[in-house]
């Protein structure tokens, strides 16, 4: 699976709603009740899922799922 | 009615998900936020702590509803501990919690000492720091007498910047944090419950249990992942709270105390070799009943065995560290489990609900769990090494306090078990009776039995009239006041004294008198402990020229027992309503029932 379909299982999980679609331009905007906790539980999900840690200035660079998935992609590359 | 079916569900889900899946845990806690359960509210908690909030208290509501607590909630803002507290006029104050809980953080504890402070310094830059939460905790009680705080201790942060020094002097951040939880512990009023962060951190790492990002970020004191755990500190109070409290541990016998199987290979073949390791791991086990038994927990053997092959090692094996006198009901026989644990929980008179369940064998765990789903089955590793810690790790047995009834309770339990083998000699009960020497004691509540009052008030299912629950905090203001009346009952026989088992809390109006709680401890059934609680009752209230005793029974699931009490002793019944709530007066305050009880 690539880091856009895996990430829609993590927001569709936080949001509890199977039926929502996540394209590169969503932003906190986009979606109801993506707010500061909710956030937080993404940020979380993907750490867990992706294995990786986000840095504070990471967490801030990153506004919509587009800039998420390019994060994900560098850090896990990172990793190797 | 639709929110009662959604949270239901959100309640099975519950028993499934493992604390420790940050996002399992927050979905249910999120699902549950979305339900309208106004109605349903039954407690009010305020939470105020120094790190955010937010999602602590969505996880411990949730946790909640595994008590049955609806919580109305009151949330502080960020760091709002000393705002809401100090200020006499604040929303923290409208709100009128029950319960509140305190989330203080280490950087709160300030100022720190300096190095090479000398050990005056530091205990009275201890002192100080003590004070402000002593002083906190008297000012929320002075405000909210009948508030019980729940407050955490301070985590002690990993950071040394002493090095390995931070060990060897108290003027040390990791020495000084450790004085003032202990100094907590030291000066804690009886209406404040810590809740041992700490020893949580300890147990999950410190290193794992900070996340520097997450609290420069957000403010989150600790890694989120850890959330389901934190809450769970938390909500578990409640249960001794809600009355819940789990009192008894069932305990399987071959390869559960011992390795092996006692019918085939005998008292002298099992293993308990102290020299060897599987020996020493169920050793290890029985040490930690033992320690569970010398702190109130009551111990029963379920074992599928002959009776007289079972009992063997606890007589005849010189390694055995349990004994026949350290349990309290002994069934060893061939039917299935969960008949046998309802014959226990008779035997002893204690609820199913508070009963644990330890065995090796998954079968029986899975029988016992489908069959008696409110008794807590352990989950067993295979590994008997493991058992001390799937045990302890069970956290079943957080109660509110130790008193020296639970001490002595496993005890009683054992010499039930000779005063039965006396009764046997006796045809006539009331000569059964005369020879057991009963004493008993009718008396005003005094402060230092607050405690043990209020237990018995929160843990009484059976005999309680009206199931009304109070703290401790609560009990201490009713005793200040002058139209409450607060008796407490204790007893002994020639076997062994049971303190105090039954209390009564009256409420005085003008010449009436309404008995406002009565509950007695099962233990003492049949013992005349109700007619002599009953027979100076009325004294005191002639004594006292009260004209008329008013009583209530309010039915619960668990109640029944005395549904009638009050007609026996010749109240008149006067009002009865569809729910089955029975009000019942008296007049005849010189009325005495016989009794075998001296005083």
């Amino acid at each position: 699976m690539d880091t856009k379909s895996l990430l829609q299982e993590i927001f569709r999980d936080v949001f509890d709603d199977e039926e929502l679609e996540i394209t590169e331009e969503t932003t906190a905007e986009d979606i109801e009740g993506w707010d500061s906790l909710t956030h937080i539980q993404i940020i979380v999900g993907i750490e867990k899922k992706f294995e990786i840690k986000f840095s504070a200035v990471e967490i801030k660079a990153s506004e919509n799922v587009g800039e998420f998935i390019e994060l994900i992609d560098r850090k896990v590359l990172e990793k190797g | 009615m639709e929110s009662m079916e959604k949270l239901d569900e959100i309640k099975e889900l519950l028993k499934e998900t493992d604390l420790g899946d940050f996002g399992k845990v927050m979905k249910l806690a999120r699902r549950y936020g979305k339900l309208d359960l106004k109605n349903l509210y039954n407690k009010k908690i305020a939470f105020l702590g120094t790190c955010s909030m937010q999602l602590l208290v969505s996880v411990t509501k949730v946790l909640l509803s595994r008590y049955d607590i609806i919580p109305e909630v009151f949330e502080g803002e960020y760091d709002g501990i000393r705002v809401e507290v100090w200020n006499e006029d604040s929303e923290f104050y409208r709100f009128r919690p029950d319960y509140v809980i305190l989330l203080p953080d280490h950087r709160d504890v300030l100022p720190l000492p300096k190095v090479l402070d000398g050990e005056d310094k530091v205990a009275e830059g201890c002192e100080k720091v003590v004070n402000v939460w002593i002083q906190t905790f008297e000012k929320i009680h002075e405000m909210l007498p009948n508030c019980q705080i729940l407050c955490s201790n301070f985590v002690v942060p990993f950071e040394s910047p002493l090095g390995n020094l931070e060990a060897n002097y108290l003027f040390s951040e990791a020495s000084f944090y450790r004085q003032v939880n202990l100094g907590l512990i030291a000066k804690r009023p009886s209406y404040v419950t810590m809740l041992d962060m700490d020893g949580l951190a300890s147990y999950i790492g410190k290193g794992k249990w900070f996340d520097e990002t997450a609290y420069f970020m957000n403010k989150g004191g600790f890694a989120y992942e850890y959330m389901g755990y934190y809450c769970d500190l938390i909500a578990r109070q409640f249960m001794a709270i809600s009355g819940r409290a789990k009192k008894c541990l069932v305990l399987d016998l071959d390869n559960t105390l011992w390795g092996g199987v006692v019918g085939d290979e005998g008292y002298d073949g099992i293993m308990l070799d102290p020299n060897d390791a599987v020996g020493e791991a169920y050793l290890a086990f029985q040490k930690y009943i033992l320690k569970l038994k010398e702190r109130g927990v009551i111990l029963a053997v379920c074992s599928k065995n002959d009776v007289e092959n079972a009992k063997e090692p606890f007589e005849k094996n010189e390694h055995m560290l349990l004994h026949l006198e350290d349990i309290s009901c002994f069934v060893a026989n061939w039917q299935d489990k969960a008949s046998n644990i309802r014959q226990i929980a008779a035997s002893l008179n204690i609820g199913l609900d508070s009963m644990v369940f330890f065995d090796d064998n998954p079968t029986e765990r899975e029988l016992v769990r489908s069959f008696l789903p409110m008794v807590t089955t352990v989950e067993v590793p295979q590994d008997p090494a493991g058992y001390v810690r799937a045990l302890d790790r069970a956290q079943v047995f957080d109660w509110l306090e130790i008193t020296k009834e639970d001490i002595g309770r496993s005890q009683t339990y054992v010499d039930n078990r000779k005063r039965e083998e006396m009764m046997t000699n006796y045809t006539d009960y009331s000569a059964y009776l005369e020879a057991l020497e009963l004493e008993g004691k009718f008396e005003e509540l005094t402060e230092k039995n607050v405690p043990r009052f209020s237990q018995l008030i929160n843990k009484s299912n059976q005999f309680n009239l009206r199931t009304r629950r109070y703290t401790e905090a609560q009990i201490s203001q009713m005793m200040e006041e002058e139209h409450y009346g607060l008796y407490s009952v204790s007893l002994k026989d020639k076997f062994s004294n049971y303190g105090i088992i039954a209390c009564l809390i009256l409420k005085y109006e003008g010449k009436s008198c309404f008995i406002d709680s009565w509950v007695m401890s099962c233990r003492v059934l049949k013992k005349d402990v109700e007619k002599f609680t009953v027979s100076k009752l009325l004294e005191t209230m002639k004594n006292k020229n009260c004209e008329k005793v008013v009583g209530e029974y309010l039915p619960t699931a668990k109640n029944s027992m005395v549904k009638d009490l009050y007609g026996e002793f010749g109240f008149t019944l006067v009002s009865e309503t569809a729910e089955g709530v029975k009000t019942y007066e008296t007049t005849e305050t010189d009325r005495q029932f016989e009794y075998k009880i001296k005083e």
